[in-house]
């Protein structure tokens, strides 16, 4: 049955393609074509200029912005990348008979409230918070720590949080490629934990790090919710500037231009990423 | 020293760090006092909820967008994915790649890029815009569930009923559909915990039909509300029923 009528598979995959190319295709290209646009009296005009380019990257604001984003980005991918292998080489080669279990356990929480997650830090962290609370109770302060809440820390513990499924997915996909009999055979051959990390793990699930890194990063990287809830005045990222020029400021072009600014110097960093694992693991 | 006591560990404190939010959030819906200190054991806040009319307008659409969402991802997901077998096998990957765009765009983009879209189309903001955001978003997750589905699937049934003089849609209806229905419910349950959850979008095309996502971040902004535990417990119960529910129907070899 696999070729069947031509016709028929046309028909099939019709819909979700013109459904794609109109809100998908459609929205990002007009969102794109507004970055080029004037912005005059609250009105957006049409046109093809780059002024709203150089007015992010010649604004020493919007330079900054962009650098503090990417580098709590790359700070959460680090940790998050890590933390997550570690977990997925755990669960397949020393819990292996619970894997199922705490695999799922994790991809649960992917679907456990985006928006609610990020909020509850604020009861974790906050001066009155549930950590505040629990270290004066046994006594490691005597006095709340304000620096939990309402800045980097706490945008970069709640960015952790939920991105670590989404680090995990990848990771043990990739981590199938790894034969226990493989890593036995390393280690019967005399190779340490450092040899059998570089020269068998690695190797075989460069894929799958190049792909959770890349996930990590574009989602820190453009997220809008956690520095606005969390933040403060202090860390703000260029996610919430975007938004002030949705919502307040209504400067579109603007906002766009920031946008796919910040787009394409995060793909930059996931390629430039990309080619130094390929290079470190030939 | 027990065997692999650090590694237990590690794995303990990083479930802790994972579900720490979640299980602070259900514990304070619950608690009797308005403070951060849990006082006693009480349903207060949800009898709060279920009595504020704004609660359950959001609650409302919310439910609303998630249907309609399941719906309209599962039409277009569903076409897609039984014309997908019969594509040839070395060319459905990369379909499947291109249809889990969606996902790999960032929020922001989608989000604001559908705000521009139809702004541009002159569309009045309302809840409608938002369940064609959230079909855009819930489709990467249909297809791979039902692809996933697809490729268990055996064609053989299918000669065998042809052999046996069925019709092409007699064909689909006594075997296609019957083998996949755990996968198109499984898919159906996913969508609607992705709907229910999303927020960017409904913020930006919603108007004033409030998602729930959208009271719970209005209600944030605002400052303390204790009620708001319990309106975001509710939402995170429901994803999360309709996620394991997924998972169940679907028994993904993991």
């Amino acid at each position: 049955m696999p070729h069947g009528p031509k016709l028929l598979t046309a028909l099939g995959l019709a819909p979700i393609s013109i459904y794609y190319a109109l809100l998908f295709v459609g929205s990002i290209g007009i969102f794109l074509a507004y970055s080029f646009y004037r912005f005059e009296d609250f009105d957006f005009v049409p046109a093809f200029q780059l002024g709203n380019y150089g007015d992010v990257l010649g604004s020493e604001l919007y330079q900054t912005l962009i650098l503090r984003t990417l580098l709590l980005a790359l700070a959460v991918s680090v940790v998050v990348v890590t933390v997550s292998y570690t977990f997925v080489y755990l669960i397949n080669f020393v819990f292996a008979r619970h894997r199922a279990l705490l695999y799922f356990l994790v991809l649960v929480s992917l679907f456990s409230g985006y928006l609610v997650r990020i909020y509850a830090w604020r009861t974790l962290l906050g001066a009155q918070g549930v950590v505040n609370e629990a270290l004066l109770t046994i006594g490691l302060i005597d006095r709340p720590l304000r620096f939990l809440l309402n800045g980097w820390f706490a945008v970069g513990v709640a960015l952790v949080n939920f991105m670590i499924p989404l680090a995990v997915l990848p990771l043990h996909a990739a981590m199938a490629n790894v034969s226990p009999k493989t890593l036995e055979a390393a280690r019967d051959l005399g190779a340490g934990p450092v040899t059998i990390f570089r020269q068998v793990l690695l190797p075989l699930t460069r894929g799958g790090i190049v792909v959770a890194f890349a996930f990590v990063f574009i989602a820190s990287a453009a997220d809008v919710v956690t520095p606005t809830l969390l933040g403060g005045v202090q860390a703000q990222m260029v996610g919430t500037a975007v938004q002030a020029q949705f919502g307040t400021t209504f400067d579109w072009p603007f906002g766009a231009a920031l946008s796919f600014t910040l787009m394409a110097v995060v793909l930059a960093v996931v390629a430039t990423f990309g080619w130094t694992m390929k290079a470190a693991t030939r | 020293m027990p065997r692999h006591l650090g590694a237990k560990l590690f794995v303990a404190a990083l479930l802790v760090f994972l579900f720490a939010p979640v299980v602070i959030v259900v514990m304070f819906s619950f608690n009797s006092s308005a403070e951060l200190h849990l006082a006693g054991l009480s349903t207060r806040w949800y009898q709060d909820v279920f009595a504020d009319p704004e609660a359950m307008q959001a609650l409302k659409h919310s439910a609303i967008a998630a249907a309609a969402t399941a719906v309209g991802a599962l039409a277009l997901g569903m076409s897609a994915a039984l014309a997908l077998m019969r594509v040839p096998q070395r060319l459905r990957p990369i379909a499947l790649g291109l249809s889990a765009l969606p996902i790999a765009v960032p929020g922001l983009m989608i989000a604001f890029g559908l705000a521009v879209l139809y702004r541009q189309l002159n569309f009045e903001q309302s809840l409608g815009l938002t369940i064609s955001g959230h079909v855009l978003i819930a489709l990467p997750f249909v297809l791979l569930t039902m692809s996933s589905a697809l490729d268990r699937f055996s064609f053989s049934m299918l000669e065998a009923g042809r052999d046996l003089g069925a019709s092409a849609p007699r064909l689909y209806w006594s075997i296609v559909l019957p083998i996949l229905r755990p996968a198109i419910e499984g898919a159906a349950l996913l969508a609607m915990a992705v709907s229910l959850d999303e927020f960017l979008i409904a913020f930006f095309t919603a108007g004033a039909d409030t998602t729930l996502p959208m009271l719970i971040w209005a209600r944030v902004v605002r400052g303390v509300d204790p009620s708001l535990n319990a309106l975001a417990a509710l939402l995170l119960i429901a994803t999360t029923a309709l996620a394991l529910l997924a998972a169940r129907r679907t028994r993904p070899r993991w």
